[in-house]
């Protein structure tokens, strides 16, 4: 019978005060579990889709701004770029592939995209996140591919028709395109980026649905639209406009190069997306996962001294067990070792529970993410950070155990046998 | 096997426990009888080495253990003695059978792999064959010192100290737990030093030693 099975004993004897610091563990490191993997997850992916193009360019405004509109239909486009630049940029010596977007209108809050045919055939690595799962790519104005949440959330298939509404976000009394609906030619295969919740068309039906044809008619349609019209006219209803451009380098070594270049000889704005998310991370959510991992240390503190308070306790209730162990030969040694096994126990099932149930918060936020992102993120993964984290914890819980055990240790076998 | 020479430990102000000589042959069986407090459970503590006297010589089987370290003295005392109290002391999360097995885990005298069959044959011995699983809350008073009995002895111990081991018991009980105790002792060849204070426990083994007069108040 080893030293770790009288530990385990003594620990099930009280299962119940047992099984509240256990738990009172879990509660914090269930806590730091989640913060720590939604936010490595969230960057990783985030990342991952920012890596498949090297600059995204548009109007002058926030680059942060450009790049959440572009690369992950999150946020309102900064305005409209010139189309001419686009056509510029796209032929400079170092652009691979150059992709013009164009954005304005939405369908039931899901963003209509038109760009270039030749997007759809874009791979990065073994990626191919426009990949069809049924019909078509569009080839005609008005046609449309849809993503796969998209399809799974309104029911269209191939051969649906819908209206696009204009603006982008989805609120009663919005304007809609009524005399110009969409057919839907083919669904997209579920890639599990932003592109699940986009609808992709050619140029051409976004130029056609905002084609106003003159500059009165475009005053009369911010007349028409007033307030409800959410969205600012840097749309791309003017064909000589494009909302913004995804661009592809030769090398990512050349980003910050043609980032500077296209900045300073350009009317437009140029974006690095994987180093806006990094900003993004390090500054904004890096304060709220700081705050949020203080809260979940605070949490192991206190259940550290849950741990130290309940083994003290124990100790001075057994006192008569561990003089009787010492007369049996136990050294103090044993003694110190045993009780230090039960804080050990106590803080590796209460890491098991928290890392349990913070996967489960995880995979909860996850489920959110993919209706919200597209983004699908693992909710058991156990980075560098979470390793640290548990560590930290396993420490403090032994920490906690050393002032028990040395009481344990300092055990005198005769009062102890003859008081009790 | 036991010899105490000029033994002395202060108790407190004023309060000196004294013993001259003892001295207990080995296998041989002896009671220390007294009334409370006369210094009987004090002597069996320093025979034990739980308490360190302040003079004087403490030797068993040969060892002369006043001078042992604390480390030393865990492992000697592991090694040649066997422990039963009053009130039992087994320890309760564990069954019977752990119970007696931590009796070798703890000496580590016993090698590992026959340490279950020992105490299994142990418990047979004290007829708790059928209670090798139960945990001492489910036991009576009689089977919880009968496998005190079989922990003190499962590590063939050269010497049993017993405090008051049927004072918790009823007559009847307390009867055939001295019996059972007395015969083990003898079937070993072990030496048994048994503290009571009922002269009628103490008058059935073989030798008495009076304790009456081992605590002193010295005058200032």
């Amino acid at each position: 019978m080893s030293l770790w099975h009288v530990a385990w004993n003594y620990l099930w004897n009280r299962k119940l005060t047992t099984a509240m610091t256990i738990i009172s563990v879990a509660l914090g490191v269930a806590l730091i579990s989640a913060v720590l993997t939604l936010r490595e997850q969230t960057q990783k992916r985030f990342e991952e889709e920012g890596q498949a193009f090297d600059l995204v360019i548009g109007a002058k405004g926030n680059p942060l701004q450009l790049v959440l509109s572009t690369v992950y239909f999150l946020d309102a486009p900064t305005g409209n770029m010139s189309r001419a630049d686009f056509e510029e940029i796209a032929k400079l010596e170092d652009v691979e592939a150059a992709f013009p977007l164009g954005m304005g209108d939405t369908f039931k809050g899901y963003r209509i995209v038109g760009t270039d045919r030749a997007l759809m055939d874009f791979a990065w690595g073994d990626r191919r996140p426009y990949e069809l799962e049924e019909g078509r790519y569009f080839e005609e104005a008005r046609e449309a591919v849809i993503g796969a949440a998209v399809a799974r959330d309104t029911g269209l298939r191939v051969g649906s028709s819908f209206i696009s509404t204009h603006g982008f976000v989805d609120m009663p009394g919005a304007h809609q395109h009524e005399d110009k609906p969409y057919t839907v030619v083919g669904v997209m295969r579920r890639s599990g980026t932003p592109n699940d919740r986009a609808i992709f068309c050619n140029m051409e039906s976004v130029w056609d649905a905002h084609d106003h044809g003159d500059a009165e008619e475009e005053a009369e349609h911010e007349h028409e639209h007033g307030e409800e019209c959410n969205h600012d006219h840097g749309h791309g209803g003017v064909r000589a406009d494009i909302t913004a451009a995804l661009v592809k380098l030769a090398s990512p070594a050349l980003r910050f190069e043609y980032k500077d270049k296209i900045n300073r000889q350009y009317n437009a704005m140029a974006a690095i997306p994987v180093n806006e998310i990094q900003k993004l991370y390090e500054q904004l959510l890096g304060t709220a996962k700081a705050v949020l991992l203080a809260i979940g240390y605070l949490v192991v503190v206190i259940s550290s001294m849950s741990i130290l308070i309940g083994l003290y306790m124990s100790i001075l209730q057994r006192r008569r067990d561990l003089a009787v162990m010492r007369a049996l030969g136990a050294t103090r040694g044993e003694i110190f070792g045993a009780v230090l096994i039960e804080a050990f126990w106590v803080t590796v099932l209460g890491i098991g529970v928290g890392w349990l149930l913070g996967a489960v918060v995880c995979y909860g936020l996850g489920v959110y993410l993919v209706a919200k992102l597209g983004f699908h993120v693992s909710a058991v993964a156990l980075g560098p950070d979470l390793v640290t984290a548990y560590s930290a914890v396993l420490l403090m819980g032994l920490v906690a155990g050393i002032l028990p055990a040395w009481q344990a240790y300092r055990t005198d076998i005769a009062r102890d046998l003859a008081e009790l | 096997m036991v010899t105490m020479e000029g033994v002395r430990r202060t108790l407190g102000p004023g309060v000196v426990f004294q013993c001259d000589a003892f001295h207990a042959a080995p296998g041989e069986r002896v009671a220390l009888w007294g009334p409370s407090g006369c210094g009987k459970s004090t002597m069996l503590n320093l025979v034990s080495g739980l308490l360190r006297p302040h003079g004087g010589v403490v030797r068993v089987d040969g060892v002369d253990i006043t001078g042992l370290s604390g480390s030393r003295l865990d492992a000697f005392r592991g090694e040649r003695y066997g422990f039963i109290f009053q009130t039992f002391n087994l320890l309760s999360p564990f069954t019977s059978l752990q119970n007696v097995v931590l009796g070798m885990r703890f000496a580590d005298v016993v090698p590992e792999k026959e340490w279950k069959t020992r105490a299994t044959a142990m418990l047979e011995r004290v007829r708790l064959g059928h209670r090798l699983h139960s945990r001492p809350g489910t036991l009576s008073v009689g089977e919880r010192q009968r496998v005190a009995i079989a922990r003190a002895l499962v590590n063939r111990p050269k010497l049993i100290v017993a405090d008051e081991p049927t004072g918790s018991l009823d007559p009847k009980t307390a009867e055939s737990v001295m019996a059972l105790l007395l015969e083990l002792c003898a079937e070993e060849g072990v030496t048994l030093l048994l503290v009571t204070h009922d002269r009628a426990v103490a008058e059935r083994l073989p030798r008495m030693h009076d304790c009456t007069d081992l605590v002193k108040e010295t005058v200032s």
